[in-house]
């Protein structure tokens, strides 16, 4: 049986890094987190924008999202920056069944600036020793939860980098394992053939309701997709209409079949195979499969796309020579060998299998090394 | 020779996994074996027409469609966005409706 190395979390969920999350309620306490995650190694800093002004379902999912990620089975332990105690308790309570870790400093009780940082600082600081006491062991597979995506896509993606990860997909969701593939416009075109692979009449419909309410937004706006996807790197590296796209984006998932439909940033409950609605742009994608609960996403780029998270470790594979020549520094690893020496795609999804429980138990990536690494939180309503 | 990937019998167009200059002879490989000759330069990752797609027709890969023709395609022309349309995601136009 296949295994990896990882951290045992309080709530039974295995993290593949053990880091302190530096978690900023709203943007305007953002500077004193900044101040303390720079402050502290073995921390990673989770920027909040908004919150003040925010009002019903726009500030449930922010809320939400922002507690997911600090719920991530990566992160160890939680210090939450603030700016006063009503709205960072609404937070850490969202955070504390866990069992994990939580503290947290307001910058208004604190006396200001100065003093949050120092108290923050202090907390931090104890916490990323005792945390570091937590002893890595072997966990199976069925303990990963995995997002696929795809981001600065080409041809290439569609014909070697997606369905090696494809490979990937069905390696995890055989073992027991979670999958999620996301961005739900990047389906427009392909929807009638991934829906034959839900498990019932009743997921078929939420997913195929997912993509035509979105299609629908754009189509009552009036707007022209064109304008932005495919993006203008897209187009340069051959694609044509988001159709073609799609196309080539399905294949991240595998042929396994699709058991769940997710909301933006919602963790799945049963093994295998979900899709999520969310907004395709890499970072708020990142941002709600992190939040979800992903360890890790394994990213196919076509063309390059650099991003990072900061609390799911983001893989890049492509499947692109020049690309991988041309942006090595940002690659994890290239399966060009489908399209230049006629490797199969099975072999080389093997291949990536094991690089991807390597990363699992501890290898790290270009994104973790360069701190090439950002998140935000999609808005769904406007500030009052 | 230059290499073109067919992914589908029912397909019109191939993608070029190496630079195309005008005039030059492409091995199509995948669900075709034939030869065609490109009518003008196609760059690494793009695609040729492998038949000929009238304007109105649907652009076919991975035996999907994957748009419209917008233009009249012979084969080894470079099909892509100043000759074909997506059809999805299209509030500007009425059928998208």
């Amino acid at each position: 049986m296949q295994t990896f190395i990882g951290y045992e979390r309080a709530d039974g969920s295995v993290g593949t890094r053990n880091v302190v999350a530096i978690a900023s309620v709203m943007d305007n306490s953002n500077p004193v987190a900044r101040a303390v995650a720079a402050a502290v190694s073995g921390t990673v800093l989770l920027p909040g924008l908004y919150m003040r002004g925010q009002l019903g379902r726009d500030r449930e999912i922010t809320l939400n999202v922002m507690a997911g990620l600090c719920l991530n089975p990566n992160v160890a332990g939680v210090v939450v920056i603030g700016l006063e105690p009503i709205t960072t308790g609404e937070l850490t309570a969202r955070i504390a069944p866990s069992g994990k870790p939580v503290q947290f400093v307001n910058v208004q009780p604190a006396g200001g600036t100065i003093n949050a940082i120092a108290e923050g600082t202090r907390m931090a600081a104890r916490m990323v020793r005792e945390v570091s006491k937590i002893r890595s062991r072997e966990f199976p597979i069925s303990k990963l939860r995995v997002g696929v995506e795809c981001g600065g896509s080409d041809t290439t993606s569609g014909l070697s980098s997606n369905p090696a990860v494809g490979i990937v997909a069905d390696r995890i969701v055989a073992a027991g394992g979670q999958v999620i593939i996301s961005e739900t416009s990047e389906f427009f075109g392909a929807e009638h053939l991934f829906a034959q692979r839900a498990k019932d009449a009743e997921t078929k419909k939420r997913f195929l309701h997912e993509i035509a309410a979105l299609e629908k937004e754009i189509v009552d706006q009036g707007i022209d997709l064109r304008g932005s996807n495919p993006s203008q790197d897209n187009i340069r590296g051959g694609l044509t209409t988001i159709e073609e796209k799609a196309l080539g984006a399905m294949a991240k998932a595998g042929k396994s079949p699709l058991v769940g439909v997710l909301s933006y940033g919602e963790a799945p409950k049963a093994p295998g195979l979900h899709f999520m609605a969310a907004p395709a742009p890499a970072v708020e994608n990142l941002t709600a499969l992190a939040a979800a609960g992903c360890q890790m996403v394994v990213f196919s780029t076509g063309v390059g796309n650099p991003i990072g998270h900061p609390v799911s470790t983001i893989i890049k594979v492509t499947g692109n020579r020049n690309t991988a020549e041309t942006f090595a520094d940002n690659i994890d690893y290239e399966v060009t060998g489908i399209l230049e020496r006629n490797e199969r795609i099975e072999d080389a999804g093997t291949r990536l299998f094991e690089y991807v429980l390597s990363v699992a138990s501890g290898e790290l990536t270009s994104s973790e090394v360069l701190d090439v690494r950002e998140t935000i939180i999609s808005r769904f309503g406007t500030s009052m | 020779m230059l290499r073109a990937i067919v992914l589908h019998s029912n397909d019109n167009v191939a993608t070029l996994i190496d630079t195309g200059r005008a005039a030059e002879p492409v091995q199509l490989t995948g669900e075709a074996s034939n030869k065609i000759e490109l009518r003008v330069d196609v760059p690494f990752g793009h695609k040729c027409a492998i038949r000929p797609i009238g304007k109105g027709a649907e652009v076919l890969k991975y035996g999907q469609v994957i748009g419209r023709a917008t233009l009249d395609i012979r084969p080894g022309d470079h099909v892509h966005v100043q000759n074909v349309e997506a059809l999805r995601g299209r509030g500007d136009i009425e059928e998208g409706r």
